[in-house]
This record gives C-alpha cells, sequence and structure tokens, in this order.
C-alpha cells in the first residue's frame, strides 16, 4: 500500500503567511508526524515567487529602477519560506519532503505543480477574506478549489473565540 | 425554519481496543457530506481510500480508529408548495409534508445510507451516519461546529462559474465558512485526455 509502490503524491502550497504555515504544521501533524518513517504520501512544498514586476505593478515612473531590489526582495522572502517549511519538516521528523519555488501567479502554478506530479491532493492554507476582499484580491483557494485537477484540501486557522 | 437533528447511530467493524492510544496518533473525526449525486459517493469513495491511513485504526499497534460521519441534509426547498387553483396568487407552502412526499424521503435516504455504508464497510472505522433538515450548506458548517470534527469532505460538482453563481455552491460556502479544515474531491474527468485521472486507485 504504502510502500515500494508509487504512493499518492500531495502538495502543499505555503507563502509567507501565517495561515500558511498553520497549514503546513496542521498537515504534517496530522498526515505525516505519526506515521514516520512510512508516511502515507510523497510531500511536495510548493512556494510561488511573486513575479517583481507584477507585483510592483504599474506604478508610474521609477518603477524600472526598483524592480531589481524589489525581485531581490521577493527573493529573500521566498529563501526565508522554505527555510521555515524546512525548519518544520526536520522539528516533525518528516523527512523525504521536497521543496520546489516558481516564480509567477500562485493561482496557475499551484495548479500546473498538481499535474506534473499527478498529485492526489492539494493541500492550502487560506487568509479567511471575507467576499469583498476575496473578490478584490482574489483568492488563491478558491481558484485551486475550482481548477486543480485533484482534490483541494483548504486548512483555515481557527479564529480565537472565547 | 424549523430544523431537526435525527441521528442515527451505526457501528461498522470497530475494533477499538483502546489500550495505549498514543496522543498525537490520534485518528482523525471525518464528516462526509453526502447527498444523492454520484460526486458525494466518489467523494466518499475517495476519502475513504486516501484517508484510510488517518482514519482507520490499527489491530496490530492497539491504535483506535478515528470516526466517520456521513451526514445528509434534506433540503426544505420550495417543492412543497401547491399552487391552488388557478391564481398564482394563492400559492402557499404546507407544512407538514404529505405522507407520500415523506416515504419517499425516508426511502432515498435509507438507499444513500446503505450505498454509502457499503463503501465504508470493512475499512477499520467507526462509521455513523446523521439526518439534518434545512439548507444544505448552512445545516453541514453547523454540524461541524457542534460534533468538533478535524476535517470535512464534500464533493464538487464541478459547476462553472456562472452555474455556481446561480445555483449557489455547498462546497463553496463550506470552504468559506466552515470551522474545520475542508477537503474538495473533485469529480474524476470522464474523458481521458489528460493522463491523470486514474493512477492511484492501488488497492
Amino acid at each position: 500500500m504504502a510502500t515500494g509502490e508509487e504512493k499518492p503524491v500531495m502538495v502543499v502550497g505555503i507563502d509567507e503567511s501565517e495561515q500558511s504555515t498553520y497549514a503546513l504544521e496542521w498537515t504534517l501533524d496530522r498526515f505525516f508526524a505519526p506515521y514516520a518513517p512510512n508516511f502515507p504520501f510523497k510531500l511536495f512544498i510548493v512556494h510561488a515567487k511573486p513575479n517583481a514586476v507584477s507585483a510592483v505593478g504599474l506604478a508610474g515612473p521609477g518603477a524600472a529602477e526598483v524592480l531589481p531590489y524589489v525581485d531581490t526582495d521577493l527573493k529573500h522572502i521566498a529563501a526565508r519560506v522554505i527555510e521555515m517549511a524546512k525548519g518544520i519538516c526536520q522539528s516533525k521528523s518528516v523527512d523525504g519532503a521536497m521543496f520546489e519555488v516558481f516564480e509567477g501567479d500562485a493561482r496557475s502554478i499551484l495548479c500546473d505543480v498538481v499535474d506534473k506530479h499527478h498529485a492526489s491532493l492539494l493541500v492550502v492554507g487560506s487568509h479567511g477574506y471575507g467576499a469583498i476582499k476575496r473578490a478584490v484580491l482574489g483568492s488563491v483557494s478558491d481558484y485551486c478549489a475550482h481548477h486543480a485537477h485533484c482534490s483541494v484540501m483548504i486548512v483555515k486557522k481557527p479564529k480565537i473565540k472565547h | 425554519m424549523e430544523t431537526y437533528v435525527d441521528a442515527i447511530g451505526v457501528d461498522t467493524e470497530a475494533t477499538t481496543t483502546e489500550t495505549t492510544a498514543k496522543q498525537n496518533k490520534k485518528k482523525l473525526k471525518v464528516m462526509v457530506a453526502m447527498d444523492e449525486s454520484k460526486n458525494s459517493f466518489y467523494a466518499l469513495e475517495w476519502a475513504v481510500e486516501h484517508l484510510r491511513d488517518v482514519i482507520s485504526a490499527e489491530p496490530e499497534t492497539d491504535q483506535a480508529g478515528g470516526l466517520l460521519t456521513l451526514v445528509h441534509v434534506h433540503p426544505t426547498y420550495l417543492q412543497y408548495i401547491y399552487p391552488s387553483g388557478g391564481t398564482a396568487s394563492a400559492m402557499y407552502a404546507i407544512d407538514s409534508v404529505p405522507e407520500s412526499m415523506k416515504k419517499a424521503r425516508e426511502e432515498s435516504t435509507t438507499k444513500l445510507f446503505t450505498r454509502s455504508l457499503e463503501i465504508c464497510r470493512g475499512k477499520l472505522v467507526k462509521t455513523e451516519t446523521m439526518i439534518l433538515e434545512g439548507d444544505p450548506k448552512e445545516m453541514i458548517c453547523q454540524a461541524v461546529e457542534q460534533t468538533h470534527v478535524d476535517l470535512l469532505v464534500v464533493g464538487s460538482r464541478g459547476l462553472g462559474m456562472i452555474k455556481r453563481a446561480f445555483l449557489g455552491s455547498v462546497s463553496d460556502y463550506c470552504a468559506q465558512h466552515a470551522k474545520c479544515p475542508i477537503l474538495i474531491v473533485r469529480p474524476p474527468r470522464e474523458t481521458s485526455t489528460s493522463s491523470s485521472t486514474k493512477e492511484h486507485k492501488s488497492k
């Protein structure tokens, strides 16, 4: 079942937000940590680094000079995100995970990665935006839930109540 | 609107010899929302197969299994509105559903759960069923809150954006409002144009 033969593939999409970290930890806690060393899934952790040009947008004059700095900054963020993900995996004794960084729009990247690895499951966090923010900022988890070619698990950080 | 909960507990092969259940190895409590569509059944099969490791009991290590709750919501649609005579303005909602419709509903629910429990048989997980009445999206989210499940599983009809805006989507609503992580199982693709559909059916 989970030995020798191909394991089903799980892709976890992360960014630098807390919700992402929570989603990764939750997933590792429930699906991987208790089953060491025989994990039920093959794990890919994917970070989508936004394109410098799209991050800056049409900011008017001077945008071209800012681009290299923005780009370096984004690279630092991406590196930090991956470091943190590696740290989390290590702290839960989860090894064998593959880490990947792609540049571009998170939505299409996650869907492409799913196709590339023939994943059975895509896990994303959710910023918990309300309806208006979702409409304006767009929601990666929404997009993936509808367009990925595999099942999607959306892990939300529970809001602290009473 | 009256909402009424009728919980039927059915145990399938539950090996719960929990002598030393390690705290961090607790199996998940999973709730699966069912309706009569085949996407729901596919979602249940997918969940039982892929989540088998995280919900099934392990007799070798005396690890108790988790809990699988199948929930079905009877929508109180306007099917129970009968036009009287010819005048459209005299439409009224009948509070008490006529006997025949009630019976038909119960039969279809029984069939649904029989089929679902068949899928869960032999998977070493305690399964229970729950019937709710009301608006499916809200009732499912309420059920999640009340039972504190770890994961909600829903199928998805794979509606396009426009249909989804008009017909409403239970999976969308639950993804936004449920208080626990949600797993949306996409229907398998009918056409085998891409090669990424059926390779993970290893038993």
